[in-house]
């Protein structure tokens, strides 16, 4: 029993980042979709599909990245501040991003002047890039081993800004467009807009063959940078995931394609979602390479049966009253006025 | 090396105490809307099911917007201040995170349940039967209380850390009952959902008191008035018995704070309680208006009651003069604001109980209106007094702010710092125009009924037309 809750709380925490990196994912990608849309006619359309879109769900994805701090600093104390001492740069400027997004998203519902307006779309699309970059880099960062457990043992600069920590940025950025313009093609079908669906078709087409670029020039940079973290991902744990990734990415882009728009965002969804996953697992059973693993840097026994608890609380309560929320939503297509 | 530099230059540690008591400060601007109006919006939305009273839904159906705006806005500076305690006071995190970070964990859970069911209530004012929506809504207000006891919790333990076993300053185990309810909880949680609650109902009625003020005298009006002002009114004489209770508790739980809010420099009988002034560092106090005896009184009925002084403290283990002074100010602000509402609130329940009416005085009203921005200032005032007091204790007796502070540059933490007040800055003026919008857009309704309030707002259900895109923003 003691052996099997740290795995459980650091699968937790895993699940936690997924979950940003998927729903997060599609939200943030929307913005750079709504940063590259231009100030053309077209432009001007997608940006008011992304707008239509987004509102509803303002920010409601900060309690995955609430929840997943909590699990950190709760369950995995050393591990939280060994990160957060090393990698501080990193952490505030994914922040700077997503206070200048949640501004400029409400900024631009009451801004008049249409200069005012295309200066909150700006500030809006470049925090979007921020965030899900320096977030990521901060994880490529922790996978490069130059995060030391305790006080920082290199300077915090080459420890936050390295080749890992840029490819991991990269594949993020990548990977959030190619989520956002997925989701978007379904909002466009949903709001029968078809010359919106053709835009968003051939642009998730587009993000897919970048992610899939991206990605492999990341693997390339995780075999020189941390080669036994690259041996799990492609010989190891890490495998199955690595596998489905490579798999589903170009599947969405073949489904999209083919204008067949069925499962395409669930396999969007499975994609990203296992490219996290096999980061992850393959790092398993360290939170830092080399350095903490997930049974050094747990808390007391007493405080896990607590985290978990909560978890447990969480998926009892959430699931439901998500599939309710997700109900009203649906029906109100039914009763369209 | 530029690691060795950075080491070498000035610490964060002011620095990085004004960013942390600047966003908690704008934070807690946000919290009493955030968990005490969804109670009063399911109260206003009881009245109308009840009564059958259109007005009170319309009424109900409009707070919940403004409900969820702020709750959007709360979201973000709220994630701002978890990253914070990373950013800022990583050593305390990774020695306590296991204990301090309990009450956060069930936090998260109710922020999760407040995203999810705040939307639910949004979503559903057209699409649910009325009685399923208000029975669903239910579910909002112990969301927020659950989440209230999480960060007082985490809160009370910094004041009162218990729960820990420590083996050469490492939390080797902890006891997560008593971790979570420590001694300051009891006290700290009641007076501060108290306050909130108090505070969100004198500023909504606030609102509607300048209605009255602008010649508004109909149902709507008297109604949106009468309710959340009731409620503030019936708690205020509870807050004065719990705030009491609070401060006599500080004597055995957190003395040297207690002896600065009343500017105590040695410990003796027949303290006198200050009004106002000031001590300077030979324990001299100016220009206060002294009460012989009434502190030893209000500490232990009776004037031979002995009360904690400073100089019974070590000087680097208690707060500085000027942190001193600011705990004691803080403390009179909030106090006299307290008694200042409670006497409104008297006047109102004599004039509601006996007259069974609503007041007509042109001055209760004008005060009526001061009232919200008051509460506020109180709210703010009690969080300076319970901080800056703690000084200078990150963990009260356990670990100073100053063993917690990050490594990073000041020139880092200013930068930062220069940079989120801007931005908050931008962030308030964005709100305030949003909701001054609604407001004009609820007048223009008010002249001919179109769509619903709850349209478009975040946590809301999309239009249902998918707007052309010239329009779009507008």
């Amino acid at each position: 029993m003691a052996g099997l809750t740290p795995t459980l709380i650091a699968f937790a925490l895993l699940l936690a980042i997924t979950a940003y990196s998927t729903a997060g994912g599609a939200d943030f990608g929307a913005g750079i979709w709504d940063l590259l849309a231009g100030n053309s006619a077209r432009g001007r359309e997608a940006r008011a599909l992304i707008d239509h879109a987004m509102a509803p769900v303002w920010e409601v994805n900060n309690v995955w990245l609430v929840l997943a701090i909590v699990l950190c600093w709760t369950g995995f104390p050393p591990l939280f501040q060994a990160a957060f001492a090393s990698l501080y740069p990193l952490f505030t400027l994914a922040l700077i991003g997503l206070i200048l997004r949640g501004a400029f998203f409400a900024f631009r519902h009451i801004a008049d002047d249409p200069r005012a307006h295309r200066a909150a779309d700006l500030v809006f699309g470049i925090s979007s890039v921020l965030t899900p970059f320096f977030f990521a880099a901060s994880l490529g960062a922790i996978a490069s081993g130059r995060v030391s457990a305790g006080e920082p043992s290199e300077s915090v600069w080459s420890a936050s800004f390295n080749s890992m920590s840029v490819a991991f940025g990269l594949v993020s950025l990548a990977a959030t467009a190619f989520s956002g313009a997925s989701f978007l093609v379904g909002d466009a079908r949903r709001y029968e807009a078809p010359a919106m669906i053709d835009y968003f078709r051939r642009r998730a087409i587009a993000a897919a063959l970048i992610l899939i670029a991206i990605g492999s020039g990341a693997l390339v940079t995780i075999g020189i940078e941390a080669p036994s973290l690259f041996r799990s991902m492609l010989a190891g744990p890490g495998l199955p995931f690595a596998l489905l990734t490579m798999v589903l990415t170009p599947l969405v882009a073949v489904l999209v394609w083919r204008r067949v728009y069925r499962w395409y965002r669930v396999l969007t969804v499975a994609a990203v979602g296992s490219m996290v996953f096999a980061w992850g697992i393959a790092q398993s059973p360290y939170l830092l390479p080399g350095q903490l693993t997930i049974s050094q840097a747990i808390g007391p026994f007493s405080t896990q049966v607590l985290l978990l608890l909560v978890v447990a609380a969480l998926l009892l309560v959430i699931v439901p009253s998500m599939g309710l929320l997700y109900y009203l939503d649906q029906r109100s297509e039914l009763e369209s006025p | 090396m530029t690691s060795a530099l950075w080491l070498a230059s000035e610490p964060a540690l002011l620095p990085s105490r004004i960013q942390m008591a600047f966003t908690l400060a704008y934070h807690v601007i946000l919290v009493p809307l955030g968990v005490a109006l969804p109670s009063l919006t399911l109260l206003m939305e009881g009245i109308g099911l009840v009564r059958k009273d259109a007005v009170a839904l319309k009424i109900a159906r409009r707070w919940s917007v403004v409900m969820a705006v702020q709750f959007a806005v709360g979201a973000v500076t709220g994630t701002i201040l978890s990253f914070e305690f990373g950013i800022l006071w990583p050593r305390m995190m990774g020695r306590f995170g296991s204990a301090f970070g309990l009450g956060f964990a069930i936090e998260g859970l109710a922020f999760f349940m407040e995203a999810i069911f705040i939307g639910i209530y949004l979503y559903g004012w057209r699409r649910l039967r009325p009685r399923t929506h208000f029975l669903l809504g239910l579910a909002l207000p112990p969301a927020g209380l659950l989440g209230a006891f999480g960060v007082l919790s985490s809160h009370a333990w910094m004041n009162t850390p218990g729960g820990v076993t420590l083996d050469a300053g490492k939390v080797v185990d902890v006891d997560v009952v008593a971790a979570l309810f420590t001694r300051a909880l009891g006290y700290e949680f009641w007076h501060f959902v108290i306050a909130i609650y108090m505070a969100a109902g004198f500023t909504v009625a606030s609102i509607y008191a300048v209605a009255w003020l602008r010649g508004r005298r109909d149902h709507y009006q008297r109604l949106a008035f009468a309710v959340p002002f009731t409620v503030a009114a019936v708690l205020t004489p509870v807050q004065l018995v719990v705030g009491d209770l609070s401060a006599r508790a500080l004597v055995q739980d957190q003395p040297a704070k207690f002896a600065a809010m009343e500017v105590t420099w040695q410990t003796r009988d027949h303290n006198p309680e200050v009004i106002g002034g000031w001590i300077d560092g030979s324990g001299q106090v100016h220009l206060g208006i002294a009460v012989p005896a009434l502190d030893s009184v209000l500490v232990g009925y009776s004037a031979d009651a002995v009360v904690p002084g400073l100089t019974s403290f070590a000087a680097d283990a208690r707060p500085s003069i000027v942190e001193v002074n600011i705990t004691h100010l803080a403390f009179d602000v909030m106090v006299g604001l307290g008694s200042a509402g409670a006497a409104l609130a008297a006047y109102y329940l004599w004039v509601l109980l006996r007259r069974r009416r609503l007041p007509d005085s042109i001055w209760f009203y004008r005060l009526a209106a001061l009232a919200g921005a008051g509460c506020y200032i109180a709210v703010e005032a009690g969080w300076v007094t319970t901080e800056v007091g703690r000084q200078p204790w990150i963990v009260y007796g356990v670990m100073r702010v100053s063993d917690a502070v990050t490594m990073a540059p000041a020139a880092f933490v200013w930068t930062s710092l220069s940079f989120l007040v801007v931005v908050y800055a931008l962030i308030a003026y964005f709100f305030v125009s949003l909701l001054l919008r609604l407001a004009a857009r609820w007048k223009r309704e008010d002249a001919l009924e179109t769509s619903a309030p709850e349209e478009g707002a975040p946590y809301g259900p999309r239009p249902q037309r998918f707007p052309e895109a010239g329009e779009a923003g507008s």
